[in-house]
């Protein structure tokens, strides 16, 4: 693959290729602090109808500059260009505050792979949304994605302090990062049987007979026991909110799957949309599922090596491995396997070390 | 880094929901500081007295949605927020206190508060009051945008925004044009001039004669008479406006009184005049003294008895229209040599009034100025501005004494037009500047040399024969400057500038007069 040029010059990325131009920036940003390097992102997100920088990407790129003490240039609403230098990562405690209920897990995902390779442990308050539909929820870093970089060494926690819906937001996470000196790699082949199945459904100033209607929904679709089915209710919200979600616990890993009742639609079609995500997850054999695997990408990366079985990959996750490639002495792999399940390979690149 | 400072009303019904559900709607002032794009760093939000509990919930929502935005309430003493003059003088000591510092993005948010309000922020933002862009929300269009809705950020001094700024512009200038019906003039004599008009307008229906050289604005006046007395007599009828110079012989008879068909050859149809036109309104007859002799006698009567036969007419017809003349000859001259009727010129010359040319009142040019381009940004849609360097230019080289105004201001009136044509992004530059000086002088340099054998009009070309080039050319010379002087001693003081300086007394006046005399001229021959 085409690797850097240079080992220690800035890495150019095209911030418009392929899909998911604040993924972009977020790995760029997270592997420019690992690697000491500096990136210079052009063409963010253009032809977008809003191009260049939103108030949700300034602020993974602040949270990530206080990191690092970086230099930055081009953080301004709507810049298309970004370069940014970072010094030596630090530790301690930050805090980073998200206007427009933009999402607070998405800045934890900047900073965390950076956080590990502090001298010292971390705590990062994030102020803003923490229920995005645009973006995996708290409990989705809780129960699906912690436990696995768990596994890998990492010792990391996060903590939903106030929950913030769109569009609103006001909600507050806090995360805690142990320092880790080297990623063990991970292997995800199989699934196996699900041992668990539960449904939550939240609810933040509304109803919970919403909650109940929800539930009920999901039971026409999915076998879920009595005693597996949750209802929360949120007192801390500023402003109204609703959550569905479906976790599913198999020998290796917990996947989570999620829905936003919005205005408009009704109970029963968010419990139908959670359901469908889930049904698909459920009939291929793999452990890991789309959002997951987007996520897991940079640690396998990390750790030099890894594989994992996933459905087929999105744009998204193809767009990810090219930059992660452009940073990182490795190589990704796909292995398509039949039935829409492919399995992804990372390994140490040779070429790139020489 | 510059800041972004939004400086917004709070909007006491856009703003008012309440209870968790107002998360759902489109509060404009909350919406600002929910734009994914846009990062509010100060926002100064103006508030009323009994607005309490919902600044409260605003200031807080907003500090939820822009934790990073610091909020600064400002509570305001309007006791009328559609009040114009209260609301206009409040925001105006708002934006001297602010001090806002014109290298931040200092954004005035428009959509919320009274239409009063809106109007004055606009203003304000407009005359740079607030260094400020204008910042427009508005609600969510699609059902899957957000409650936020989307924001324009309006820049005045942006040509694409040119046809915008103009449009707010009429309507800015309609109300200030109301209260100051018309160009801030400067000049004291022509100021008292046009009270007295007003208030002859406004009470009299008898003619009027405006004098003075072409291009003073007199048919300008003569429509704002007409438009004052439409707004304040109630006038109902048209204002008609003819050149008497254009009505030449049977045509100027029919142009003005009308026929009926078959008065005359080629008359194949009934035509009205331009009297009949007029009736209940205006009728200004420019250049009044090129009026033949029998449409002369046939106006008086018109304007006396209020009939006249068309041509071809048996029967007369009636129309009661308000005569305004204006004229740039003597007319009283003109009585003399008897190409005017003496009574006709008894009967308008009730109230006359003499338009000052533009080379007296100076210090008319620069609102006339502003005035002109004005009519430009109104005319074609276009906002054009000079920069400060060529608008300095401009006036300098408009106010010497040397520049001289012949056309006064139609001259004014084709400078900046050409200018304005020719500035590109609806900038006048310096350069822009320069070349019109140059065109207007050499415009009344050529004026001058169409002037020229001013000796010869004056001593006949058979007197000017008997003299040598060397006295004629000093004549030429010497009569170009009187022309431009207004008074002897004027030009006794620019020919004689040298040798004035080393005499006790000056009897440079006495010179030029004994001078002309050697050619049988005096001064008044000269003007």
């Amino acid at each position: 693959m085409n690797n850097q040029q240079n080992n220690n010059g800035p890495i150019d990325i095209d911030g418009s290729q392929g899909e998911g131009g604040g993924q972009i920036l977020r790995t760029s940003l997270s592997l420019s602090m690992i690697t000491g390097r500096t990136v210079r992102l052009t063409r963010i997100r253009a032809g977008r109808k809003k191009p260049g920088l939103l108030r949700q990407h300034l602020a993974a790129v602040r949270a990530a500059k206080d990191l690092c003490a970086a230099q930055v240039e081009g953080d301004r609403p709507g810049s298309e260009a970004l370069t940014f230098t970072p010094g030596p990562v630090g530790h301690g405690d930050f805090r980073v505050v998200i206007g427009t209920a933009g999402s607070t897990t998405l800045v934890l995902q900047t900073v965390l792979p950076a956080m590990l390779t502090a001298p010292g442990p971390s705590t990062i308050h994030v102020l803003g949304g923490t229920h995005n539909p645009m973006s995996p929820p708290i409990e989705f870093l809780q129960l699906s994605f912690l436990p696995l970089l768990k596994r890998m060494g990492a010792e990391v926690s996060v903590e939903l302090i106030r929950p913030g819906f769109y569009p609103a937001g006001g909600g507050e996470l806090r995360m805690t990062v142990q320092p880790c000196d080297k990623l063990q790699p991970l292997e995800l082949k199989h699934r196996g049987g699900v041992k668990r199945r539960r449904v939550r459904a939240v609810v933040a100033g509304l109803s919970e007979s919403i909650a109940r209607r929800e539930i009920k929904e999901v039971h026409r679709h999915l076998e879920i026991r009595e005693e597996d089915e949750e209802i929360v209710s949120m007192t801390n919200s500023i402003s109204p909110g609703n959550v569905l979600q479906l976790m599913f616990e198999s020998a290796e890993v917990t996947e989570v799957f999620t829905a936003f009742g919005q205005l408009g639609v009704t109970s029963q079609q968010v419990a139908r949309d959670v359901c469908k995500q889930a049904q698909k997850y459920l009939a291929a054999d793999v452990p890991v599922g789309r959002f997951l695997a987007d996520q897991l990408l940079l640690p396998l990366a990390l750790a030099g090596r890894g594989r994992f079985r996933t459905l087929r990959p999105s744009g998204h996750t193809l767009t990810n491995i090219q930059v992660i490639e452009r940073f990182l002495p490795v190589s990704f792999r796909l292995e398509k396997l039949g039935d829409g399940m492919v399995d992804i390979l990372v390994e140490p690149d040779e070429g790139h070390l020489r | 880094m510059s800041k972004t400072v939004v400086i917004g009303a709070l909007g006491p019904t856009l703003d008012r929901p309440a209870g968790p559900d107002r998360w759902h709607k489109w509060r404009p002032s909350v919406a600002i500081c929910q734009q994914q794009d846009l990062v509010v760093d100060r926002y100064v939000l103006l508030t009323q007295k009994n607005f309490h509990k919902l600044t409260n919930q605003l200031v807080g929502d907003l500090q939820s949605v822009s934790p990073e935005t610091s909020i600064e309430v400002l509570e305001t003493e309007m006791s009328d927020v559609w009040d114009f003059q209260e609301v206009y003088g409040t925001l105006f000591d708002i934006a001297r206190d602010l001090k806002l510092d014109p290298k931040d993005r200092n954004l005035v948010h428009i959509t919320t508060g009274s239409h009063v309000m809106q109007i004055c922020l606009f203003l304000l933002t407009e005359s740079r009051h607030f260094p400020a862009k204008l910042l427009q929300t508005s609600p969510a269009l699609r059902k899957n945008q957000g409650p936020e809705g989307s924001y324009q950020i309006i820049d005045l001094e942006l040509a694409r925004y040119d046809q915008l700024a103009s449009r707010f512009e009429q309507q800015a200038l309609d109300d200030i044009s109301f209260l100051k019906s018309g160009i801030p003039t400067r000049n004291p004599a022509f100021n008292q001039l046009i009270a007295r008009i007003e208030q002859v307008a406004i009470r009299s229906t008898e003619p009027i004669l405006l004098m003075g050289p072409t291009g003073a604005g007199k048919s300008q006046l003569a429509r704002r008479i007409y438009d004052l007395a439409v707004h304040r007599r109630g006038m109902t009828g048209e204002f008609v406006e003819v050149n008497c110079a254009t009505l030449q012989g049977q045509a100027a008879m029919s142009a003005l009184f009308g026929h009926k068909k078959g008065a005359y050859t080629g008359a194949s149809a009934d035509r009205p005049g331009l009297l009949r036109a007029a009736n209940k309104g205006m009728l200004f007859l420019d250049e009044i003294g090129e009026l033949g002799l029998d449409e002369q006698a046939m106006l008086l009567r018109a304007v006396e008895e209020k009939v006249f036969y068309p041509l071809g007419a048996d029967t007369p017809v009636k129309s009661n229209f308000q005569l305004i003349c204006g004229t740039n000859r003597d007319l009283q001259t003109q009585v003399d040599s008897g190409e005017f009727r003496e009574d006709l010129l008894t009967r308008i010359h009730l109230w006359t009034f003499v338009l000052p040319g533009l080379a007296e009142r100076k210090e008319d040019i620069e609102p006339n100025l502003e005035y002109e381009l004005n009519q430009i940004a109104q005319r074609t849609g276009k906002r054009v501005r000079f920069n400060r360097e060529a608008s300095k230019a401009f006036l300098d080289f408009a106010l010497d004494p040397d520049a001289r105004w012949r056309g006064n201001f139609r001259d004014l009136n084709a400078a900046v037009t050409r200018m304005a044509t020719l500035a590109t992004e609806g900038r006048i530059t310096e350069e822009g500047v320069n070349d019109e000086i140059q065109r207007l002088q050499q415009h009344w340099g050529s004026r001058k040399a169409e002037a020229a054998p001013t000796a010869e009009k004056l001593l006949g070309t058979e007197k000017l024969q008997n003299l040598d080039l060397f006295d004629r050319l000093q004549l030429e010379g010497v009569l170009t400057v009187c022309q431009n002087c207004r008074s002897l001693a004027e030009a006794g003081r620019r020919l004689f500038d040298v040798s004035r300086q080393n005499k006790q007394t000056q009897n440079d006046s006495d010179r030029i007069r004994k001078y002309l005399a050697k050619f049988g001229l005096s001064w008044d021959d000269v003007k």
